[in-house]
């Protein structure tokens, strides 16, 4: 292929990065073409959000050159910077602010002004937003507070920022990790447009169907080293996968699990459980040892739920019945009872970001490894070792700080301080959202692991193939009600997303 | 290597580079008798920063001490010369209401949301008004019995028992931050109590009993402080808590939790500022200066600390405005 150099919009050479003398990138070569989609695919802690930080000035290198439209990019930058070269980023750890509404947030540091003064217009900032909401038909109130949004549309908020700015590169770092099908289809048509309109795109993503549906090119990264570059033609799903991962996905990666036996005994039991607003008469039952998936769009109260049930959030009519017995849920009796929550939103809700990897694992343990209130450090270690291996996060030091784990090792750091509990039931929550591929599968044996020997579990994913892939019975819920429930395994995601979304 | 080491005791390393200046600079600083003068000015603070730290620790802060320490003086020697109650009953009494107090203050501010700051700061107020009440306004000699008074008068191998009883106090705090269940849990309500709760950590719970602490050192504090001085006076904790939050932040435990907080740093930093007044002292400067030097020494330290502990995280903070 002939590339003239104006065709190039980035182009970084020998780019190298260390944290404490551990290599994150190694000697890195790329170049992004103008008007092109890039993606940019790796293994967890491959060095993906690295590179993002590098090129927008986050984060800055050890060593190399990074161009931008011909010039040399300083090592590290301002934000205000990275705008006016025409960058605009969403960065995987959401930066909204949380007090402000979404119209603030979309034109942060933007704000339209007041005549010549240097007052906010208020309401034009409103206008204005309402505008490109509308142009590009996403479910969002511009005057609704971040706060008071799910990730998925918090999620919505940052692709709306990025888009209200006139950038020539649009840097997504897994855009779609907590979106469902229907607003992702969304957000690859306006990749797609604005391909057209000659944006170029670097594309993050765990997900191998988009990476193949939208790339013009692939960059693979392998611990911190750029392994192989794919034009649209060598690209396949298989190919990039055992180059992500340095090995053929073999067989049993692929194996269906195999049958379980659900026992029949029901461990959970909701009746016409109504919460003010969110969610109404919702009735369903849990079998030990049964998974079963919640489906629904962002919004249709599917976290709501079980947030209820686990106790965090009040109910406002209804009964909840574990083992048979009514219970009040309160998140301390849900533990004891043996239950497990892994919330959407891994970093307000999941981690603590500034403790080390065995802290967080075992904060949900204290009855384990501690006696008369004191702490016996050697269960502790113990404890999080297990947690560490059942999930291979990385690296496996239990003094980590977990605030500089890569996104998906975060997302592990959540799953494990649940799993090494006994559990009776694990409610997760979009549980593997941003997680890589070889992982996911891992992860999903850990689940129907745990459902083969009784675990109820509850399984909340807009991830269609992992919900219709785990679960044994689906429910879908629609503005807060349920709407329709698939009882046979073989369900289809084209069945549950037509549901979902209302045609049926 | 050297550096590592540097990060991980740099405030250690500050203070014997401090001690090491004022050693130049007069001969006097590094006698037995100077050095036990510095630890016994500072062990009023350093008792009180052993139980005050867990405010700060679970992303709240605590300014009442130095009254609610005035006003457990003033309570005791009401209880024991007034009312007759023996020693032993009257310091129990004592530091039952101290805590009480300070039960009651972290229930407001866990239970109907009062940002501890503003609350802490009435009761600063509120705490000093019922001391003078109780006093009406004067100071109660206390002389008997010889027990008591020995704590602040007597020595052991040459020190005063003050510095035993402040070492021992951070002993203990450091023990239950390092060692405890509870200790694990502040630091993990300080870093995020929205992941705590759901982790079955009951925050509002480990917040209240963080303001319990500090009340209770704030009780001995001021039980010793009778001692030391020989009397209970309602002005005698005047702006005490002011030195306890300078000595914990210099110490590099941050105000607004995040998870972090070290006891032994608290004490450095307890001592820091000692030396300060000590080396101010022996300098012979006039003591109209003292206030602004101490100021300009403690930003230096903290800008130093600050610097070394973000690391390469200031420059995220930078890109994200
Ligand atoms: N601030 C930091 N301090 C120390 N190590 C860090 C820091 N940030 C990232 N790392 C390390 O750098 C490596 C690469 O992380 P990065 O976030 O780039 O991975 P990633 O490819 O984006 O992974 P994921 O798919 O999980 O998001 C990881 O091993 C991570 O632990
Ligand atoms: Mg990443």
């Amino acid at each position: 292929m002939s590339t003239n150099t104006n065709d190039i919009l980035v182009q970084g050479k020998h780019v190298t990065k260390s944290y404490h003398g551990n290599v994150v990138l190694e000697d890195i070569e790329f170049d992004i073409r103008r008007g092109e989609v890039h993606s940019l695919v790796g293994e967890n802690g491959a060095g993906k959000s690295t590179l993002v930080k590098i090129i927008t000035g986050v984060t800055p290198r050890n060593n190399g050159e990074v161009d931008f439209d011909g010039h040399e990019l300083p090592i590290d930058f301002p934000r205000t910077f990275v705008e006016k070269l025409g960058i605009a980023v969403i960065f995987q750890e959401l930066s909204l602010i949380p007090g402000l509404t979404v119209a603030q947030n979309i034109f942060l540091g933007r704000e339209p002004k007041l005549g010549k003064t240097r007052l906010i217009d208020k309401k034009k900032m409103v206008t204005d937003a309402e505008a490109i909401i509308k142009k590009y038909n996403f479910p969002l109130d511009p005057k609704a507070e971040i706060d008071s949004l799910s990730i998925g549309k918090r999620q919505l908020v940052e692709i709306l920022k990025a888009l209200s700015m006139d950038s020539k590169l649009m840097i997504m770092d897994e855009p779609t990790a907590s979106l469902n099908l229907k607003e992702s289809k969304l957000l690859f048509d306006i990749i797609k447009n604005l391909r057209e309109e000659g944006v170029s795109i670097l594309y993050i993503s765990h997900r191998m169907e988009e990476v193949f549906e939208l790339s013009d090119r692939v960059t693979v990264l392998r611990d911190g080293q750029k392994v192989a570059l794919l034009d649209r033609e060598e690209i396949s799903p298989e190919r990039i996968i055992s180059l992500m991962i340095g090995r053929d996905l073999s067989v049993s990666d692929y194996e269906e699990s195999v049958l379980k036996t659900v026992s029949g005994d029901t461990i959970l039991e909701v009746k016409k459980l109504c919460s003010e607003k969110k969610f109404s008469d919702i009735s369903f039952s849990l079998n030990k040892g049964e998974i079963l998936g919640i489906s629904g769009l962002v919004g249709s109260g599917r976290t709501e739920i079980v947030r209820a049930i686990y106790g965090v959030d009040p109910i406002t009519s209804g009964s909840v019945l574990f083992d048979g017995k009514e219970i009040t849920p309160t998140v301390k009796q849900s533990i004891s009872l043996g239950f497990g929550f892994v919330p959407e939103d891994r970093r307000q809700q999941g981690v603590f970001m500034q403790l080390p990897i065995n802290k967080n694992i075992c904060s949900t343990n204290f009855d384990r490894y501690t006696r008369m209130g004191f702490v016996n450090e050697k269960g502790e270690d113990a404890i999080a070792e297990s947690g560490i291996n059942m999930v291979s996060i990385k690296p496996k030091d239990p003094n980590y700080i977990v605030g500089n784990l890569s996104g998906g090792n975060q997302q592990k750091v959540v799953l494990a301080k649940w799993l090494v509990r006994d559990l009776s039931i694990l409610i997760i929550d979009e549980p593997t959202a941003g997680i890589d591929v070889g992982a996911k599968d891992e992860i999903y044996s850990v689940i129907n692991n745990l459902a083969r020997k009784g675990v109820g579990v509850l399984l909340i994913s807009s991830d269609l193939p992992e919900l219709t892939r785990l679960s044994d019975r689906i429910i879908v819920l629609r503005e807060g009600k349920m709407i329709k429930e698939f009882k046979d395994q073989s369900i289809t995601e084209e069945e549950v997303l037509r549901a979902s979304s209302g045609l049926i | 290597m050297i550096p590592k080491l540097f990060h991980k005791y740099k405030l250690l390393f500050i203070l014997i580079l401090m001690a090491a200046v004022l050693s130049i600079i007069s001969p006097r600083f590094l006698t037995k008798e100077n050095l036990s003068n510095v630890l016994w000015s500072i062990s009023i603070v350093g008792i009180m920063v052993s139980g005050t730290i867990y405010s700060p620790i679970t992303s709240g802060v605590d300014l009442s001490v130095g009254s609610l320490a005035a006003l457990s003086g003033v309570l005791f020697a009401k209880f024991m010369i007034t009312f007759g109650f023996g020693l032993i009953p009257s310091i129990l009494l004592t530091i039952a209401i101290a805590c009480t107090i300070g039960f009651i203050h972290g229930l407001i501010i866990t239970r109907i949301n009062v940002p501890p700051l503003i609350i802490t700061m009435a009761a600063k107020t509120y705490l000093f008004g019922i001391a003078m009440l109780i006093s009406k306004g004067e100071m109660i000699p206390i002389m008997e019995p010889s027990s008591f008074m020995a704590i602040g008068g007597g020595k052991i191998l040459g020190f005063p028992i003050p510095i035993f009883i402040m070492v021992i106090f951070i002993l203990l705090s450091h023990i239950l931050l390092k060692k405890t269940a509870y200790g694990r849990k502040a630091l993990a309500v300080g870093a995020n109590p929205v992941t705590a709760e759901l982790s079955g950590i009951d925050a509002m719970q480990i917040q209240t009993i963080a303001y319990i602490l500090s009340a209770f050192t704030a009780a001995i504090a001021g039980l010793v402080l009778c001692s030391i001085s020989q009397l209970a006076y309602a002005l005698l904790g005047q702006g005490l808590e002011l030195e306890v939050i300078t000595a914990i932040v210099l110490g590099g435990t941050p105000l607004g939790g995040g998870g972090f907080g070290t006891v032994f740093g608290a004490l450095i930093g307890t001592v820091m500022v000692g030396f300060i007044g000590n080396g101010l002292n022996l300098m012979n400067v006039p003591s109209s200066f003292h206030p602004i030097v101490t100021g300009l020494v403690i930003i230096s330290a903290l800008a130093l600390n600050e610097n070394l502990r973000m690391g390469s995280g200031t420059k995220l903070k930078k890109a994200k405005l």
